[in-house]
């Protein structure tokens, strides 16, 4: 199953709402692509995982390397709609830590002003 | 004693082309293109072939090429040039002469060695030799040779084989004297690849061909150029035409056959310019020679069709050939990265460790080893992230990392930092590992480190508790900090590390194994084999997706 983005910009920040797994290939490749492509132009980008059932070690590298290159470049994602096991697996690698995670919509949108 | 090439380290080609020496010493054999002429043989650095041993000369030998003659020369070497055994200056060489330079119980060279694997194509051509063309043989007959000859080399493997059989081939249709085949390679420049005159013998050398005629065949959109210089009165800057006395050049440039462009467009004729040049068929002969102006234009259009083809199938087949040594090389790096990673386990007197891997892929990236110091006993497990080769090489420059750092016996928290440090200056993208380090003394006081990784089972009477301290993974972000933790473990005590694999292999249904149903069978059981055997049971026939690995350690107190 591919991943699909949707993407919709409120006030001012562009929320990407994942659907499908995130995992080490095309997946990560796409998920990699779309976020770049926004980054250029949107440096506020919201991340709606609630749709995402796996995130494997691949797809989290790729997370962490696009929200890292994003922050040195002045630009912030946040995320949000966390399901279990994405949850499971952020707690695990104790990136929890690292991501700006939200439970609501709403309340991510929120932190970005 | 080593011997090396200098002028193809590494590379061993199939002679058919060019002759070859074989170099055998001892056991070993070793196989070196004569190329080009002169071709060096010394113990300097700089030669061609280079044997170091102290009995050869810096400057030793020379192999020359006069007009598809080779001679061995010897170049004032203190021990002398042996060919058969008689010392010589100069000599002619014959295949399956035996050369030895200054040594006579060592190495010793094979000239052009008559082999039985590269013998198809010739023995097929050797048949075509004996049919003598009569000058009453129709066009037609001598295509149906031709495309007989295409039809038979098809299944032969060896490009240079069928470059020679295409010049050769050639030259019996064309009657020409010198036919060389030129190959594009992959910077567009020509290369000659074979060449061979009327008596069979074998051309290297291409300066004494007409370049100029070379090119503006390549650059024209007709199927071949005939130049007759009898005829031609424009021979300003055709330089080899005058200087070497060429009378009639042909050149048909090698287009790649297009099947889908011609049932595409049934129009455009399938050899039109637009078409791409894989190579060139160059003949010629000499004023002093007969005339080959008159070679039918059939004959040229099958060659160029035939050719072509011939030459396409033949780099398929080398594609083909070249991919399986690169799956030889990945199998040959397979099996280090295995023994690197085989495990020894140190014996020690207070703890053992035992571990089981199962490898989804044949290069993973699951590892883990045991370390053991004066008064520590330290194992450790790794998840590289991703799989194959990348993850294959970040898992040994990790191992070695981890390894010898815990030799050191470095704080645990340091050891990771360093190696965080380490890949996040790298810049390996967005390649990291997750880890866990324990290390146990003698009297059972246990430091870890979770970087990123499921976290250990600790299992103590039957009670399974799950320690949750953790860190980051390594090499995700260069500011991660590090903190180690301790427990005191008692006699029996069993810690259990897993990979993600595990608890997240999959059934039919895509379950995941879980921590729950590790944690059952870990409280029951201290046998790992009935861990992988529960797994397997729920699995069923769903193959793993990830490596799966389990390591226990366990304190037996002293």
């Amino acid at each position: 199953m591919p991943l699909k983005m949707e993407s919709k910009t409120v006030g001012g920040v562009t929320v990407v709402r994942c659907i499908g797994r995130i995992i080490f290939g095309d997946e990560a490749v796409a998920l990699r692509s779309t976020l770049k492509n926004i980054l250029a132009t949107n440096k506020k980008i919201l991340l709606d995982l609630s749709e995402v059932s796996y995130i494997d070690s691949g797809g989290l590298g790729t997370l962490v390397g696009v929200y890292s290159s994003a922050r040195s470049a002045g630009a912030e994602i946040k995320l949000t709609g966390l399901g279990q096991r994405v949850r499971d697996v952020l707690q695990i690698t104790k990136l929890v830590t690292v991501f700006e995670v939200y439970d609501s919509e709403p309340k991510a949108l929120a932190a970005f002003h | 004693m080593a011997i090396g090439s200098a002028s193809n380290p590494g590379i061993e080609r199939t002679s058919g082309a060019f002759p070859c020496l074989v170099l055998v010493q001892g056991q070993e054999q070793k196989s070196v293109v004569l190329d080009h002429s002169p071709f060096s043989i010394g113990r300097k650095i700089d030669k061609d072939l280079v044997i170091s041993d102290p009995r050869v000369s810096r400057d030793h030998a020379l192999i020359t090429s006069e007009e598809g003659t080779f001679y061995v020369s010897d170049q004032g070497s203190k021990h002398g040039t042996f060919v058969n055994g008689e010392r010589v200056e100069r000599q002619k060489l014959q295949r399956n002469d035996r050369l030895e330079f200054g040594v006579r119980d060592g190495a010793y060279v094979i000239f052009h060695p008559v082999t039985a694997t590269s013998n198809t194509a010739r023995e097929f051509l050797s048949q075509i030799a004996g049919l003598e063309i009569s000058t009453d043989t129709t066009d037609l007959e001598k295509l149906t040779m031709f495309l007989d000859a295409a039809r038979k080399l098809n299944t032969t493997g060896v490009l240079d084989e069928i470059l020679v059989t295409v010049a050769d081939t050639t030259l019996k249709l064309t009657r020409a004297e010198r036919a060389y085949v030129f190959l594009k390679g992959e910077d567009g420049s020509l290369r000659l690849a074979a060449g061979r005159n009327s008596k069979g013998e074998v051309l290297i050398d291409d300066t004494t061909i007409s370049h100029s005629i070379l090119d503006e065949a390549l650059h024209s959109a007709s199927e071949f150029l005939v130049t007759d210089t009898s005829q031609s009165l424009d021979l300003a800057g055709r330089h080899s035409i005058v200087a070497y006395d060429l009378r009639t050049v042909i050149c048909i440039p090698l287009r790649k056959p297009q099947v889908q462009a011609a049932r595409r467009d049934p129009v455009a004729p399938s050899t039109g310019s637009g078409t791409e040049i894989i190579g060139a068929l160059y003949v010629d002969s000499r004023f002093a020679s007969r005339d080959i102006s008159s070679v039918s234009n059939d004959i040229l259009r099958a060659i160029a069709t035939e050719a072509a083809q011939l030459v396409e199938n033949a780099r398929l087949v080398q594609a083909e050939e070249e991919s399986r040594r690169y799956q030889q090389e990945l199998a040959i790096a397979s099996s280090m990265q295995k023994g690197l990673m085989e495990v020894h386990i140190p014996e020690v007197p207070f703890a053992r460790v035992s571990g089981r891997n199962l490898q989804c892929k044949e290069i993973g990236g699951d590892f883990y080893d045991a370390v053991s110091t004066e008064d520590h006993f330290a194992v450790f497990l790794v998840d590289v992230c991703g799989k194959g080769v990348s993850a294959a090489l970040l898992a040994s420059t990790l191992q070695g990392m981890v390894y010898s750092h815990l030799v050191a016996r470095m704080p645990l928290a340091e050891i990771v930092a360093a190696v965080n440090r380490f890949f996040t200056q790298k810049h390996l993208g967005e390649k990291y590992a997750t880890m866990v380090i324990a290390r146990i003394s003698r009297d059972g006081e246990m430091e870890y480190v979770n970087c990123g990784h499921v976290p250990p089972l600790l299992v103590s009477q039957e009670q399974v508790v799950r320690p949750s301290a953790g860190n980051l993974p390594v090499g995700l972000l260069a500011d991660a900090t590090y903190e180690s933790s301790h427990v005191q473990l008692q006699r029996g005590d069993r810690l259990l590390l897993v990979t993600d694999g595990v608890t997240e292999a999959e059934n039919a249904r895509g379950d995941f194994y879980e921590n729950e149903r590790l944690e059952a069978v870990a409280a029951r059981s201290s046998s790992l084999d009935d861990i992988l055997s529960s797994l397997a049971n729920f699995c069923g026939g769903t193959p793993l997706s990830d490596d799966c690995t389990v390591v226990e350690l366990v304190y037996t107190g002293i």
